[in-house]
């Protein structure tokens, strides 16, 4: 009966009242108060000299985090890859292979990704020489394969919790009922798997795009370094403030959607 | 370790390929110990501090006041889903400039230092993490249990940290202990402002010496030390905080 008041229907109400609603969260709100600032400033050309230098200067951060997103995609798509096998690996029947990637995924997970990068930027060469070619490998690649590193480490322990999530009775129901042991695989365990490694799978995804921030300290031209130099271009007090306060919500605009669709995930899971 | 071993240690790891000669140099060695003391020092100021700022959001996140509540959510996400850097960036950069510009107005030197900022900045960006272990925890607290410490009269501070907290300790330890693993390796971005920490000086060194690989084998050695220990903690803490029913 407790559970029948807590789901109560949405008291019905008329039809202007739904939009109102919606005019009153916090985040509508907060775009009209920001509409209503730009249109004031337009008209009566009052623009703070601030904003318009962060409006000539947004074309370049947008392009900064491009960059970022590049990164963080092709470093989770690499890490995704090796983490399954590394994944898949330590569950192998063979102990030597258990203990070797036992060790991979300790030494990765418990190294700061910041030192992982400075890794990757300053053991591997500039150039690559392949026979009679010689390929430029730039810095924004060993970002991507400091940050596959650790993306790695982390996809094989999701997947081995995932895997070893799945009740072993349903191995043997699913055995019972004759499937071969690859049908089993394919068929019932793995199509539960992806399901619970959706979740932390997108937290890792997010977490690691938080973390192309520290390409700039290894001279990568990413959003941080592009407002590093517009500050010390511009060289204002408030421009400063406005751009580093820019380059947070950029980066909250982009990860906090996923943590939503997370969070969102994860409740529609807790059912199952 | 006295002076003759260290010269036969680099020779024999010279065999192997490893140039750690920067070692008998004293001056540099004094650096990297610094380093590694300085990791030590952000280390053991930051998780109490993380600590404190995940009780008192926890706190404010779980009081059923809204007008505490929904700051500490807003709070909560923006430090989540930004970058700990840009953070550190933000304290430092603007905040930091703002307060010097201020006291250098009425005549005074700033006394915050970069360390300062890291301290501050990494336990509020690992605080809410522990916040959000400590709510669900507490979440995670029977109702039955809070509904009989009710009619035993406690209030709502007694509640807190007579009942709700010690049990949602409980069920938070892993993810805590977690969360402190993550606060240990977070505390390199503090080379980002010059701090110097072990990953500051080694790059110090590094780029005179160009030993890049021996120096990052000793950085992850040590950091794997240190999170051994924050989780061998964690263990010791789990197995003595015990209690049957109440988290594993």
């Amino acid at each position: 009966m407790a559970s029948d008041a807590l789901l109560a229907a949405p008291p019905r109400t008329a039809p202007g009242a739904g939009l109102l609603r919606a005019l009153r969260n916090p985040w509508s709100l907060g775009a009209l108060a920001v509409l209503a600032l730009l249109v004031f400033w337009t008209s009566t050309g009052s623009t703070p000299a601030a904003f318009v230098y962060l409006w000539t200067w947004t074309p370049a951060l947008l392009r900064g985090l491009l960059a970022n997103i590049e990164i963080s995609v092709l470093a989770v798509a690499l890490g995704t890859v090796v983490g399954l096998v590394v994944g898949a690996l330590s569950l192998s029947p063979s102990r030597a292979l258990r203990n070797a990637t036992r060790w991979y995924v300790q030494a990765f997970r418990n190294a700061p990704i910041l030192v992982l990068i400075y890794f990757t930027t300053y053991v591997f060469p500039f150039e690559v020489h392949l026979v009679s070619w010689t390929f430029p490998f730039p810095d924004w690649i060993k970002v991507v394969l400091g940050l596959a590193l650790p993306t790695s480490a982390n996809v094989a322990e999701i997947f081995r919790g995932a895997i070893q999530s799945i009740p072993s009775a349903q191995w043997e129901a699913s055995q019972s009922l004759a499937f071969r042991r690859t049908q089993i695989f394919r068929l019932i365990v793995l199509p539960q798997c992806v399901r619970r490694m959706l979740p932390p799978w997108m937290n890792l995804y997010a977490s690691i795009t938080m973390s192309t921030s520290l390409a700039s300290l290894v001279g990568v031209h990413d959003v941080v370094d592009t407002a590093q130099i517009a500050s010390n271009t511009v060289a204002r007090t408030d421009f400063t403030i406005l751009v580093y306060f820019t380059l947070l919500a950029l980066f909250f605009a982009y990860c906090y959607p996923i943590a939503r669709a997370t969070r969102a995930l994860e409740r529609r899971h807790e059912r199952h | 370790m006295s002076e003759g071993v260290l010269p036969q240690l680099v020779a024999a790891f010279k065999h192997v390929g490893l140039n750690y000669a920067f070692v008998l140099d004293i001056s540099e060695r004094q650096a990297f110990a610094h380093g590694l003391l300085v990791t030590l020092q952000l280390c053991l100021l930051t998780i109490p501090g993380s600590l404190a700022a995940g009780v008192l959001l926890a706190g404010l996140l779980t009081s059923g006041r809204p007008w505490l509540a929904q700051p500490a959510r807003a709070f909560v996400e923006v430090t989540r889903n930004t970058p700990t850097l840009v953070q550190l960036y933000c304290a430092f950069l603007v905040l930091n400039m703002l307060i010097t510009q201020q006291l250098q107005t009425h005549g005074g030197g700033n006394p915050l230092t970069p360390f300062v900022w890291v301290v501050i900045v990494v336990s509020l960006h690992k605080g809410v993490f522990h916040a959000e272990a400590l709510r669900a925890g507490i979440e995670a607290v029977p109702q039955v249990t809070l509904e009989a410490a009710r009619s035993l009269g406690f209030s709502r501070r007694q509640l807190l940290w007579r009942v709700e907290l010690p049990l949602a300790l409980r069920f938070a330890l892993p993810s805590l202990v977690n969360n402190v693993v993550d606060l240990v390796k977070m505390t390199a971005v503090a080379s980002a402002i010059a701090v110097g920490d072990v990953t500051y000086e080694s790059i110090m060194i590094w780029t005179q010496r160009d030993n890049v690989l021996e120096l990052l084998l000793l950085i992850l050695l040590y950091f794997g030390l240190l999170t051994w220990l924050v989780s061998w903690a964690g263990r010791w803490l789990e197995t003595r905080l015990r209690m049957p029913g109440y988290g594993q």
